[in-house]
């Protein structure tokens, strides 16, 4: 990861123009080629940016450039589709360069990784005589989080959150787009589970023909809650 | 179609049937009323699938037909207009309410596009209003609200020796009322109709001296004067309630309903953050205590007479006081066996109300 702080004008040129003019900015280059340029303020939205895969050139100042001698330095970053994202650098007041090294992905919080080991272990609690076929199946777009037969030996796709929103829905919408293109497992349903579902998401995944199903984390791990039941 | 009638005819039925308009996305028919005009009468019916709601008044009718109007729109122009007379008629695809010096123009619904509803059977049983408004209103809290346990959701008619029997559990609580001299149903049959139907029915019960029951296979129809409501059943095994019922208990305490219903309510004002009132008897004196930690205390004696043994049971305030709310009568008893198996309270107007709670556990 390089990181360069400096006083830099940015053209892009491809499916339209734009142009960021000087200004102080942080330009990251990634270890994949990724190139992104960041302004002081926003959460993680660059102003411009160029994804891998993407070629960068460096023209130093005095070198030319189509017949053109470059006053100063210019970075040239080419996608595939010959979209160009130049980078006329006019002051560098930060150049520094880090190997992050592999990253380990992002990481489900606590709760919704131990909901998915107890779930996992014991999955006749979501539906009588549902049985694993893995946990972290893998998709083309990401893992679901556990893959089970039914008491009728139908797959499911099962998704688990702490919190059940619409988008967790929509994130289900797709493995199972996904996964019922696969032959083998074709037709997968799908079950949403979480501690709490939001109404609406209830809603769309009624809608879409997907099964919800609310759990007590605490009752998964045999913790006596001070209110009896009846049964 | 076109009719004309009294404002506050046209509000009232709106309001009724529009009670079972969906409040749901999805098929844009749910969320208008269906009026249908023949003659002079006009009948809306609101419908989400599980429960259509139809009522029947008498308009001054001028051209019969069917039209589906929006029902928030339509009732929202019928309240706001002035009183008096106010005018309906649909063409095409626009109705007209015109009212004193207003006139509005709104687009209706396709008609194909309300739910075409089912009959229900025509074998029928008549109940007393105020007999069933009071056994509903007994039983339907009890009812679960978590829609992942849809059996909870029900109330359960179930056939007894001497009449029909409805229970009602959220699996904390239970609470079962027995209606004698009704017979609705045959020997062992039961059926199990969701509490929200039933919460509605008892909004109508008003509307008639009698009710009118019929059962299909599918459904329940209750006919109430000139308002009926049809309900899906909710299919699936009921748990065997009866058998969560102890066989005897030790302890019975007997207190005035209101007073223990004022010194709860005080009492609960320290309960928070789901925290029990405790029931402590020691050596026939009897407290109710609530402790939250970080915010206080309360502690209050209550006036009761008690046979049994010293014991501190806790439950919480919300389920005890809807028992004690629903019981009837003037006062109330509580039979328990310890701290942790399930308390029964009666009204002491005979044995035909029942409310098992399953108490706290506390340290």
């Amino acid at each position: 990861m390089r990181l360069v702080i400096a006083e830099c004008t940015v053209d892009y040129d491809g499916r339209l123009t734009a142009h960021l003019p000087r200004a102080l900015r942080l330009i990251m280059v990634k270890a994949d080629g990724c190139v992104a340029i960041h302004s002081d303020g926003g959460a993680y939205k660059p102003l411009n940016w160029m994804t891998a895969p993407n070629r960068l050139v460096i023209h130093p100042a005095g070198t030319e450039v189509d017949g053109e001698k470059q006053a100063e330095d210019q970075w040239m970053v080419i996608s595939p589709k010959d979209e160009t994202l130049t980078i006329t650098i006019h002051e560098i007041h930060s150049d520094t360069q880090h190997d992050l090294g592999d990253d380990p992905s992002l990481q489900k919080d606590g709760v919704e990784a131990h909901l998915q080991e107890l779930l996992a272990v014991d999955p006749e609690q979501l539906e009588p005589g549902m049985s694993l076929i893995r946990r972290e199946f893998p998709t083309e777009i990401g893992p679901v989080d556990l893959l089970c037969r039914d008491a009728d030996n139908q797959v499911i796709a099962i998704e688990i959150k702490r919190r059940g929103e619409i988008d967790g829905v929509e994130q289900l919408t797709r493995y199972l787009d996904f996964l019922n293109r696969n032959s083998d497992l074709a037709p997968v349903r799908g079950m949403f589970v979480a501690q709490e579902i939001r109404p609406q998401a209830k809603t769309l995944a009624s809608d879409r023909e997907i099964d919800w199903v609310e759990i007590d984390y605490d009752e998964l791990r045999g913790i006596e809650r001070p209110q009896q039941k009846l049964f | 179609m076109k009719f004309r009638c009294e404002r506050d005819v046209i509000v009232d039925a709106l309001g009724i049937a529009g009670r079972a308009v969906s409040g749901r996305g999805g098929m844009p028919g749910l969320s208008g009323v269906r009026a249908q005009l023949v003659g002079d009468s006009l009948t809306l019916t609101g419908s989400d699938l599980d429960l259509t709601i139809s009522i029947t008044v008498t308009v001054a009718g001028d051209e019969d037909g069917v039209a589906v109007m929006p029902a928030r729109l339509t009732t929202d122009i019928v309240k706001a207009v002035q009183a008096g007379a106010v005018s309906f008629e649909a063409e095409d695809e626009s109705l007209t309410i015109s009212a004193g010096r207003g006139e509005f123009s709104i687009r209706l619904i396709s008609g194909d596009e309300f739910p075409s509803l089912s009959e229900v059977g025509a074998d029928s049983v008549s109940l007393p209003s105020e007999q069933l408004a009071e056994a509903l209103k007994q039983v339907v809290g009890a009812a679960s609200s978590d829609e992942s346990r849809p059996i909870l959701t029900g109330v359960l008619l179930s056939a007894e020796a001497d009449g029909l029997r409805l229970a009602a559990t959220d699996s904390f609580r239970l609470a079962m009322r027995d209606v004698t001299g009704v017979s609705l149903l045959a020997e062992g049959q039961s059926v199990l109709i969701p509490s929200r139907a039933l919460g509605e029915l008892n909004r109508i019960l008003g509307q008639g001296d009698k009710v009118e029951l019929s059962l299909g296979e599918r459904d329940a129809s209750f006919v109430v004067g000139d308002v009926r409501l049809v309900t899906r059943l909710i299919e699936g095994d009921f748990p065997n309630v009866a058998g969560l019922i102890p066989a005897s208990h030790t302890n019975r305490l007997t207190v005035n309903r209101g007073d223990f219903m004022d010194a709860l309510r005080r009492v609960k004002l320290l309960a928070r953050e789901s925290t029990p009132i405790r029931l402590e008897i020691v050596d026939g004196k009897i407290d109710l205590v609530a402790v939250t930690q970080d915010v206080g205390t309360a502690r209050e004696s209550v006036e009761a007479t008690y046979d049994g043994s010293d014991l501190t049971v806790a439950f919480n305030p919300d389920f005890l006081m809807e028992g004690v709310d629903v019981a009837g009568g003037d006062e109330v008893t509580l039979h328990t066996i310890d701290e942790l198996k399930p308390a029964v309270l009666r009204g002491m107007e005979g044995d035909s109300f029942l409310y098992l709670i399953m108490p706290v556990r506390v340290s």
